[in-house]
């Protein structure tokens, strides 16, 4: 430990071992991508046929009227809006037709579909657990 | 020791709990070179005083009361309070030469030095006279700095930005969201998520399902 204190008090011996191994990096037989999904399916003639469905497309709606803009006035004030916590969104969403199935006498705990409550993700396109969408 | 080893250590810790703080940042260039990871100095002891009890903010006009500048009012520029430092603007300076090269010997500056928070005080604002500082609570509840001699109040100095942006004096540009209209709530809680509620707004009918997928 102290030869290698002495180095270490002006310039620190070898290579980064722990640095990330990049495609930048290595030989140029190296192949690594970067993470960039793919867009097709590469053939074994190797030949790449793309894939519209794979070939992410933007879907523009229309702005008319929209006011908001990239960057915000330093006018602006602190907000005083609370962060929206899963207790909130139930008692201003679910809370309001519960109490009124109740007090109607409709309420039914088997039927609790009607409030938005999943029984199973399974048959659901965005699924909230496994999270199988990019936000 | 292995070499990975020592690097990670290294890395790890930031700032060990025996660095020594000085006026540049930790971060900057110089700082590295006057406390590279290795280095050892003699301990500074520094009276420890609690986050409550710390009466000079950045902003304040203070008094000097020891040291080359003694008597004089200066305003705070910079608080270090791991060591209990305060940084006046213009006052307790020494000289140096700045950005030296080759033949030339530089720029000739004043470069402030720090100075304790005991050789300091606050000044009363309407008497401009130092006096100690307590801590009390108004009728209101708020809690202020109090002169101790007269018993005026002492406001907070006024926030300025480093960029020298005074938010009220801000003229909007093309790009910039004007505060009505960042302040308007358009959120509708709903259980939807918000690509249920885009695909349902652009009339997106998506009938194919994903491939079952495990994962472990």
């Amino acid at each position: 430990m102290g030869v290698l204190s002495a180095l270490t008090r002006g310039l620190l011996r070898g290579a980064d071992r722990m640095a990330e191994f990049t495609s930048k990096r290595g030989p140029r037989t190296f192949y690594k991508s970067r993470g960039a999904r793919p867009t097709g399916v590469l053939t074994s003639s190797r030949k790449f046929i793309p894939v519209q469905a794979m070939i992410p497309q933007f879907v523009v709606p229309n702005l008319e009227g929209f006011n908001l803009k990239p960057y915000v006035s330093y006018k602006t004030p602190a907000g005083t809006e609370e962060p929206m916590t899963p207790e909130k969104l139930f008692s201003q969403v679910v809370a309001p037709q519960i109490e009124r199935d109740i007090e109607e006498g409709v309420f039914n705990k088997e039927n609790l579909e009607k409030y938005g409550l999943e029984k199973t993700q399974d048959g659901k396109l965005f699924k909230l657990y496994p999270k199988n969408f990019v936000r | 020791m292995r070499l990975t080893a020592l690097l990670w250590m290294a890395a790890k810790s930031a700032f060990p709990h025996d660095y020594r703080y000085g006026t540049n940042r930790p971060w900057t260039i110089a700082a590295k070179r006057l406390n590279p990871p290795g280095k050892k100095r003699r301990k500074v002891f520094v009276e420890p005083i609690a986050n409550e009890d710390w009466h000079v903010l950045r902003g304040d006009t203070v008094e000097i009361l020891s040291g080359k500048d003694k008597g004089k009012q200066g305003k705070v520029s910079q608080v270090i309070r791991r060591r209990n430092w305060v940084m006046l603007e213009g006052l307790n300076t020494h000289y140096r030469y700045v950005g030296r090269s080759g033949d030339y010997r530089g720029t000739y500056i004043a470069s402030e030095a720090p100075l304790l928070l005991k050789d300091v005080t606050l000044i009363d604002p309407t008497d401009r006279k130092p006096t100690d500082i307590e801590w009390r609570y108004t009728e209101e509840g708020e809690r202020v700095r109090v002169s101790v001699r007269t018993g005026r109040i002492i406001p907070k100095p006024v926030y300025q930005r480093k960029d020298g942006i005074i938010p009220q004096q801000w003229k909007d540009g093309p790009k910039d969201t004007s505060p009505e209209d960042t302040l308007q709530k358009t959120y509708m809680p709903s259980l939807k998520t918000l690509e249920e509620e885009v695909m349902e707004k652009l009339n997106i009918q998506e009938d194919r399902k994903p491939r079952k997928s495990y994962w472990y």
